[in-house]
Order: structure tokens, then C-alpha cells, then sequence
């Protein structure tokens, strides 16, 4: 199980009005190793609600630096925080790198990269990019960034002198939205159209090797169905999806009239590892979540009502079980649920997970 | 730029999710269940392997049963991993089943589960030796490839990479089988290849599951399954007939 480690904070840095660049290195001095595109998940309490937040990795893998960015979301209780409040010497707590949007590189290799970005979507792409051309000198990567205006372009100097650096082997095309651009080619809308016009004359789309494409969903569907139009596969082209569809709470179904009342919380005693304890829970939390935030350590795996690791026996009151994809008819019929999965409908509940 | 698009839409459309943070719940329930079943199939499956690794006749047999029994593990533990980025204690998950337990051997065929993993029912039939085990390996491997044809065509895009490169190792698994089945067939075998082929072909062919209706569209609506069961069932059939004309076996029904 990902287990969540403490980061310094060493840098905040602004790259736009609401974006800030965080540097930050683990605390007890372990190795913190990430691969390039990789992003991080953070943790944080706001007034009592664990809110818990990806970000993309924007610094290549050979920098020996571990930062991320972050763009203030509208209502975003960690982005906002994290742009106004966040200060370096402050500790935050992160999951290791995760994600799979990379390709094993050789230095060896002469590769052609394409990678799209829009607004925020340039921070796991930038650091493909630095990796890529620092590891594989033979490479060159071609970058279309796509932004409302010139002033919402996320590390703009950084990637000119990153051009300078990497004279003949970065090309970045800037398309704006709203700005006017002296070529009408480079205003406007990354979409599958302006791909398509775009490998007419300015991308050699046909050697691409792979294309890595990072922003708001309608913005990736054009361009990975222009892409897939000019002859590249589904294996050569990588997307990663923005966290804009942060999963929420699955909706429960209308709950039994005469079961229930209406009250929104329920008295529950859980039994675990022999250890019996009681507390008063919300009927909007499953029961899993209940006895874990009680400190209880109950058993759990997939959380998604798919291992049965979590299943446990009701033995007073009634739970709702908005999925099951584990337990057989019969076990259910003797009162096995996945507690998981499990809300309560009755005011006071009874489960045993010692059964 | 800052368009948000229903998630269903995006991926009618071609879109992929590419980490847990993207991925909504029902969906997320539904991957979990495929990777579980994933997981616990090659979990299952190597277990059942390695008892039956020191019935090969030589140590070539051995060799080919020991690097399956190691592949398949190796299998599970790349998709695990992405089950533990969702969340999924995977250090407790491979010790919580007991994957080498099976049914009796006389259990009629059938698509029920076990109650505790989320192995494909024909894992729940015990081997009974070597050349059981080499016929098991060639009808099991021709389902898998097929099944996993269509997976690794799934719209979360991290399993369809990790089922791409487990893929061509499946199918060598499959070629090792009829290498072996070649030998038995020559060595006389024949009796109990057929007699094998009998007792595994139809609990084999309740692998190919449909759910229901309403969930295969949902399913097949977020790119989770694309064919349906007649048609990954006819396909193995096709493939598993041209495998057994190959090899110059007939079945007795």
C-alpha cells in the first residue's frame, strides 16, 4: 500500500499570477526517485476534511531537484492554499511517484517526441522534455502549448532557455486562444483540425515515435484522433488526463422509507480483532471509513467492494450495500456485507469483523 | 481551455484515463473488478502450475513449467501494482487467498466463483498430473490470449500498457503447450490427452462470461469490454480447433 512520506517545502516559487513552482525534498533524507511525467498525491486537513490532491512532477529526472506545479483551481481548497499560504520550511505529506506517462529512454536512441500541452497540462510534459533531451542526445522533441493568452503561459522563460540550450533539437510552437498571433495558424484552438494544419507544413508528423498529450479532454480527443488520422498508433500516443474529474462520492441510491429514519447520523459498535468499540457516525460515511477514522485498523484492499478483504457481519441494524462484487448470494442472505461499500439506514448499527 | 467534459462522452470518444485521480467511481469499481480477476486468475493459475512442476517428465518440462509458474507471477504483480496505486493493500492481497486451493475434481463445470478471489472459475479445478496440466496450458492459454486481446484495448490506459507487454508472453506459454502435447502425442499419450481435453474443454469454455445486458453496456460503453462472450468463445474455439488439427488430436466428446 502507497504509503505517505513528509517533504519540505525549500522554494515557492510564482511562474504566473496563479501558479506557483514548489521545490521540496523528503524530509528524513530518503531517496525520493521519480520517473519523468510522474506525479505526486498530497494530503493535507482542511478544517477536519482530508483533502487529497495529484500534481504533476515538472522537473526532469537528472536535475536532482523534486518540484511540482501547482495552478490555482477555481474553489480548490489545495490548490488556492498551496498558492497563497504555502511557505518553504512548511512540511507536506506525499505519496510516492506515481503514474505511467513515460517511455523508457536510451541514450543511445534518435527519437522523434511530439508532446501537447494546455495551460497546467505543460508540467508533466516539461519534464518529459528536459529529461528526454538531457538522456537521449540524439532525440528531438517538438512541443505545442496551447493558452488562453500570453500572460497564462506557465514557464514560459524557462522554455526559452531551454530552446537556447537545446538549439535544433526543441521546437515549441505557442497557439493562443485570445491573443492575437501574427500567424493565424498559432491562434486559436488546439484541435484535431488545427493538428491537421499544423502537420501540413510545421510538424513532421510521420516520424514522430511518440506523442504525449496532456490537457482538458476535449482538447486531447482532437488531437489523438488528427494523430491517430496521420498514421500513429494507439501504443505511440500517451495521455495524461488532468485530475479535473477528482473522483466525488458515489450518489447512494433513495434509501428504504420504512427501514430508515431521517436522522443523518447513526449510533455504531464495531467489533475488531476481538476489541469491540462504539461511536456515533455519519449515514453518509460507509462503515469502513467509520471504523478507520476511529483508529480502528480494519481490514480493507481494494475499496472498491472488489477484494472482500473488507468484509465484515451485521449483526444489529441495517446497512446499505451500494456495490458487491465479492460476496456470493448466500453469504449476503447470512448477513455479510463489504463494509466499504456499506452506509447505514438504521439509527443504530451493530458489525463484527471477527466473523 | 478550461472546457470539462462528461467522462462517459470522453471515452465514447476515444479518451483514455491514465491514474486513479481521473478515474470516477463506478468505473474505478468496474477496473478493480478486472484487474482483480486478472490478478487472481494468474495468482491461481501459477499455483495450480508449480505443484505439478516436479510431474514433468525431463528437465526441459520442468524448466518450461517452473518459468510459467515465475511469468504468471510475475503477471499478476504488474497489474497489482496498479491496483495498489487505487489504493489496494497489495502486500496483504497476495496473502489473504489461498490460491493453490481448488474443488474437487468431479465439480461440474460452471461460471460461479469462488467466495473469496475473483479467479475465473476454471481455476477452481484441481490438475491431475503432467499431462493434465499441458492440456489445461493449451486450452486456458488460447482463452487467455483472447480475453486479453480484448483487455488490453481498455480505455484506463496504464492496464492496457501493462496487458500489452504480458500479451506475447501469454502466448509463448501457449506455444510451450502444444511443444509439449507434441511430445506426449508421440510418446503415445493420446488416451489421456483426450480423456484431459474432455474433462477441461467445457469448464474452459464457461470462462467467457456475459453480465448482464445493462452492465455489458456500461462496460462496453467505458471501454472496459469491447466483445462479446459467443464472440471471444467462438474465436477460441477457432483458434483451440486449428491448435488441436495441428496436432492431430481428436476429441472424444
Amino acid at each position: 500500500m502507497p504509503r505517505f512520506h513528509e517533504l519540505t517545502v525549500r522554494d515557492v516559487k510564482k511562474t504566473i499570477r496563479d501558479a506557483v513552482v514548489v521545490t521540496l525534498e523528503p524530509a528524513n533524507g530518503e531517496s525520493f526517485d521519480f520517473i519523468q511525467g510522474q506525479y505526486l498525491t498530497f494530503r493535507r486537513d482542511f478544517d477536519g476534511t482530508e483533502v487529497r490532491r495529484s500534481y504533476s512532477i515538472c522537473a526532469g529526472r537528472g536535475e536532482g531537484v523534486l518540484q511540482v506545479g501547482i495552478k490555482k483551481v477555481d474553489g480548490g481548497a489545495f490548490s488556492t492554499w498551496a498558492n497563497e499560504d504555502l511557505q518553504p520550511g512548511m512540511v507536506l505529506e506525499a505519496m510516492e511517484p506515481m503514474g505511467s506517462f513515460h517511455t523508457p529512454l536510451d541514450a543511445t536512441a534518435q527519437r522523434s517526441y511530439l508532446g501537447f500541452a494546455g495551460g497546467s497540462g505543460i508540467t508533466p510534459v516539461l519534464s518529459i522534455l528536459k529529461t528526454v533531451l538531457a538522456t537521449e542526445p540524439r532525440s528531438d522533441f517538438t512541443l505545442v502549448y496551447a493558452n488562453r493568452g500570453v500572460n497564462s503561459i506557465m514557464f514560459r522563460e524557462e522554455l526559452e532557455d531551454l530552446k537556447n540550450l537545446y538549439m535544433g533539437r526543441l521546437n515549441i510552437i505557442h497557439v493562443l486562444e485570445s491573443d492575437a498571433m501574427d500567424i493565424d495558424l498559432f491562434q486559436g484552438r488546439v484541435d484535431a483540425e488545427k493538428c491537421a494544419a499544423l502537420f501540413e507544413h510545421w510538424i513532421d508528423v510521420e516520424n514522430v515515435d511518440t506523442a504525449f498529450i496532456c490537457g482538458p479532454e476535449p482538447m486531447m480527443l482532437g488531437i489523438a484522433k488528427a494523430l491517430k488520422d496521420h498514421g500513429l498508433s494507439e501504443e505511440q500516443i500517451k495521455f495524461e488526463l488532468f485530475a479535473s474529474a477528482q473522483p466525488g462520492r458515489l450518489a447512494r441510491k433513495a434509501t428504504s422509507a420504512e427501514a430508515g429514519t431521517q436522522a443523518a447520523r447513526t449510533q455504531a459498535t464495531v467489533t475488531l480483532d476481538g476489541t469491540t468499540r462504539s461511536f456515533e457516525m455519519d449515514k453518509d460515511l460507509s462503515v469502513l471509513d467509520a471504523a478507520l477514522e476511529n483508529a480502528m485498523d480494519a481490514p480493507y484492499a481494494c475499496k472498491a467492494g472488489v477484494c472482500s478483504t473488507c468484509k465484515c457481519r451485521v449483526i444489529e441494524g441495517e446497512v446499505e450495500m451500494i456495490a458487491n462484487h465479492a460476496l456470493e448470494d448466500y453469504e449476503v442472505e447470512r448477513g455479510y456485507v463489504l463494509s466499504c461499500q456499506s452506509y447505514p439506514l438504521t439509527d443504530r448499527v451493530v458489525v463484527d469483523y471477527d466473523q | 481551455m478550461t472546457d470539462e467534459m462528461n467522462i462517459a462522452d470522453y471515452l465514447a470518444q476515444g479518451g483514455r484515463l491514465t491514474n486513479p485521480a481521473n478515474v470516477p467511481p463506478r468505473y474505478r469499481a468496474e477496473l478493480m473488478k478486472l484487474m482483480s480477476i486478472f490478478v487472481d486468475s494468474e495468482l491461481a493459475g501459477a499455483a495450480g502450475f508449480a505443484d505439478v512442476i516436479n510431474d514433468g517428465p525431463g528437465i526441459k518440462e520442468r524448466i518450461a513449467a517452473a518459468r510459467i509458474v515465475l511469468e504468471k507471477t510475475d503477471h499478476a504483480d504488474k497489474v497489482l501494482r496498479l491496483m495498489g496505486e487505487f489504493g489496494a493493500n497489495t502486500d496483504r492481497y497476495v496473502g489473504h487467498h489461498p490460491w493453490t486451493d481448488r474443488l474437487p475434481r468431479d465439480t461440474a463445470p460452471g461460471s460461479a466463483r469462488s467466495a473469496h478471489d475473483m479467479r475465473l472459475s476454471v481455476f477452481n479445478y484441481p490438475l491431475e498430473g503432467w499431462v493434465d496440466a499441458v492440456v489445461m496450458n493449451l486450452l486456458m492459454g488460447h482463452a487467455v490470449s483472447v480475453q486479453l486481446e480484448d483487455m488490453a484495448r481498455v480505455t484506463y490506459q496504464p492496464l492496457a500498457e501493462a496487458l500489452r507487454e504480458v500479451l506475447p508472453v501469454e502466448r509463448r506459454h501457449t506455444e510451450l503447450a502444444e511443444e509439449g502435447l507434441e511430445r506426449l502425442t508421440a510418446e503415445g499419450q493420446g488416451a489421456a490427452i483426450a480423456d484431459s481435453l474432455s474433462y477441461w474443454r467445457p469448464r474452459v469454455a464457461a470462462v467467457f462470461g456475459d453480465p448482464s445486458e445493462e452492465r455489458m453496456a456500461q462496460l462496453q460503453a467505458w471501454g472496459l469490454r469491447h466483445a462479446s462472450a459467443p464472440e471471444m468463445r467462438a474465436e477460441w474455439e477457432k483458434r483451440l480447433d486449428a491448435a488441436l488439427t495441428r496436432l492431430g488430436l481428436t476429441e472424444t466428446a
